[in-house]
């Protein structure tokens, strides 16, 4: 900082994208990173994954479902949400994003109700009030794993995409130099995948029996990407403090001075290596939760700090925007009925369709 | 060269006035075809700059902006000097709006191509089909979008767009007391606008700068005593009084 020069007058422009945007990054990443986890079992049939993938499946759907309701709330004109089809402008990443959402989307429904129609004959097979419907929705019940396959092919190029795209859209904002940089997708999605992790050691420890991180590695995989998060972010750091990129110094030079960015680093660095050893030797269940959590909080928190915290960054004025979370609809509210959006759909979920008693439905 | 008041940079854009209105008389083809020609910009001398907000309130009385947001703001500065070893304490003003960039940044983002830049140079953004989603905001490398929370879309300086297609100055040039602002045609060499900046680039070929001029933007509104120190983000003690909140 300047000490000779005092900013008198300017105007502080308020965050646009709102903490809406912040849960919309989160829940799509964490259902892409979801997906990807159904794979072994659901395509490749690895035995070990069968309770992880399920788990993971109940994922990918209850936050693919709630994300686009942040994402539409984030406009602030969401009722034309259609002139993203009607006048579309294909050099846009977001436009894009308007048809990979639901190409993901519909591939994934589309995965998961072939996935599930053996699970959903047997609902129908055990009677009860339902049946017909089971039975109508299971239409003829055949695990069919070509058909499987093909889907996943479409909700794993949906799920490309939609990783590719929310990434490219932040990237390409040259004005913000912290999101000026390609490390910032590779960012996202290893936190998303991170996230996903803790996403499953969660739901399995309150829907599932507990066990699925004993058959499939989900603990050696989310210290993985620890080190992979850690590898990246030193990378960005590195350029930036030796001057190889100006535009990473740049972006290091504008928050550097910030004590508040500063310990959100700390934070973040630390909450990566505490996964890193949890994934290493959590052998007990609540340690494994534990994992779950902070994997959980770190890819949430990655996104708070990037939007949030890059819209705090004035372009031309000095110092920094003061950022104080509404408790309104365009704050708090905004969180918590996104979480709330996402429970319900989580209940009604485990409510018709046979998660919790995937082993039972198989006896 | 004499320096012009001004009440004669207000003449000299009046003077146009049989052209533009003569353009009216002919077939609309012709019309357009004349007003393609134009393209608008703006000289702020901020060596002339007193920083009254003259500018920042006839702005928003013109344009209806919303409480706590703004189209056009004069950011303004006390700035430490040493002048003959001795530390003395100046005002810097520097007028801020929209830079109606010739490769504007908040274009191309925009996913339903609400916001454009029209022949005549002016970026606006089209209020029917805008969807409040920010992108231009974000991307914008000078903080001059953000949204109106009276409209929930994407607002800006339009350079008084409806001022301009009535032959009237924008208003923050109309109201500015010490005649920093110059509005006018760029492709008008007799113009005031182009008179000015040619005889500033001959008596210092750097005296014309725009703001952030690295990040190719390439602005249409230029500077005449711009100091380097706020070209770009300025790097100093953050402001004493912001307005933080919006009205809506």
């Amino acid at each position: 900082m300047n000490p000779s020069i005092v900013e008198v007058v300017n105007v502080a422009r308020e965050v646009a994208w709102l903490p809406w945007a912040v849960q919309y990054f989160f829940l799509i990443g964490l259902s892409v990173g979801s997906f990807l986890l159904t794979l072994p079992w659901f395509v490749l049939r690895r035995p070990a994954w069968q309770r992880a993938s399920r788990i993971a499946l109940l994922g990918a759907l209850t936050c693919g479902l709630t994300a686009p309701v942040a994402l539409l709330a984030d406009l602030h004109q969401p009722g034309r949400f259609l002139n993203f089809y009607l006048h579309p402008n294909l050099g846009s990443w977001m436009a894009w994003g308007a048809f990979f959402i639901p190409l993901y989307l519909g591939g994934l429904m589309l995965y998961a109700w072939l996935a599930l129609r053996p699970d959903l004959k047997r609902l129908a097979d055990a009677g009860g009030r339902w049946a017909n419907i089971y039975r109508a929705l299971a239409y003829g019940g055949h695990d069919s794993l070509g058909a499987i396959r093909v889907a996943a092919v479409l909700a794993l190029s949906g799920a490309a995409l939609v990783a590719l795209y929310t990434g490219m859209e932040v990237m390409v904002v040259h004005a913000r130099p912290l999101w000026d940089t390609p490390f910032l997708p590779v960012q996202f999605f290893i936190t998303a995948v991170a996230g996903a992790i803790g996403l499953v050691l969660v739901l399995d420890r309150f829907v599932g029996d507990g066990r699925a991180a004993e058959d499939a590695p989900l603990l050696r995989l989310l210290a993985a990407t620890q080190v992979l998060v850690l590898a990246v972010g030193a990378a960005w750091l590195l350029l930036g403090v030796s001057g190889l990129s100006p535009r990473h110094a740049e972006a290091l030079a504008q928050v550097a001075p910030s004590t508040a960015w500063r310990i959100t680093a700390v934070w973040a660095a630390g909450s990566a290596l505490a996964t890193f050893w949890l994934g290493l030797a959590a052998r007990h269940p609540a340690w494994r939760l534990t994992a779950g959590l902070i994997a959980l909080h770190s890819a949430w928190m990655m996104r708070w700090t990037v939007f949030i915290g890059g819209q705090e960054i004035p372009k031309t004025g000095a110092g920094y925007y003061v950022y104080h979370l509404p408790l309104g609809h365009e704050g708090v509210l905004g969180i918590v009925g996104t979480a709330g959006l996402w429970i319900v759909v989580l209940i009604l979920l485990i409510s018709v369709l046979p998660w919790a008693g995937q082993h039972r439905t198989q006896a | 060269m004499p320096d012009d008041t001004l009440l004669q940079s207000r003449r000299n854009f009046l003077r146009a006035f049989p052209a533009i209105t003569a353009g009216v008389a002919l077939p609309m083809g012709s019309a357009r075809a004349a007003e393609d020609r134009h393209h608008w910009g703006m000289l702020v001398d901020v060596r002339k700059c007193i920083g009254c907000q003259a500018c920042t309130v006839s702005c928003i009385m013109e344009n209806a902006v919303p409480e706590n947001s703004f189209r056009t703001i004069v950011s303004t500065y006390a700035v430490q000097l040493e002048v003959d070893g001795h530390m003395t304490a100046s005002t810097y003003m520097l007028p801020r709006l929209c830079n109606h960039c010739d490769n504007p940044p908040c274009v191309p983002v925009c996913p339903v191509g609400a916001t454009f830049k029209r022949d005549d140079g002016i970026v606006v953004v089209d209020g029917d089909r805008c969807v409040g989603c920010a992108y231009c905001v974000q991307a914008c490398p000078y903080d001059a979008r953000f949204i109106n929370h009276d409209t929930g879309k994407a607002d800006k300086c339009t350079f008084c767009a409806h001022r301009v297609e009535a032959g009237l100055l924008p208003a923050c040039v109309e109201t500015c007391v010490g005649g920093a602002r110059i509005f006018g045609d760029l492709n008008d060499a007799e113009g005031e606008l182009r008179r000015r900046l040619d005889a500033a680039k001959r008596s210092d070929p750097g005296a014309v700068k725009v703001l952030k001029p690295e990040s190719g933007t390439r602005p249409n509104v230029f500077y005449i005593g711009l100091d380097h120190r706020f070209q770009g983000r300025v790097d100093g003690q953050a402001a004493l009084w912001r307005p933080s909140e919006h009205g809506g």
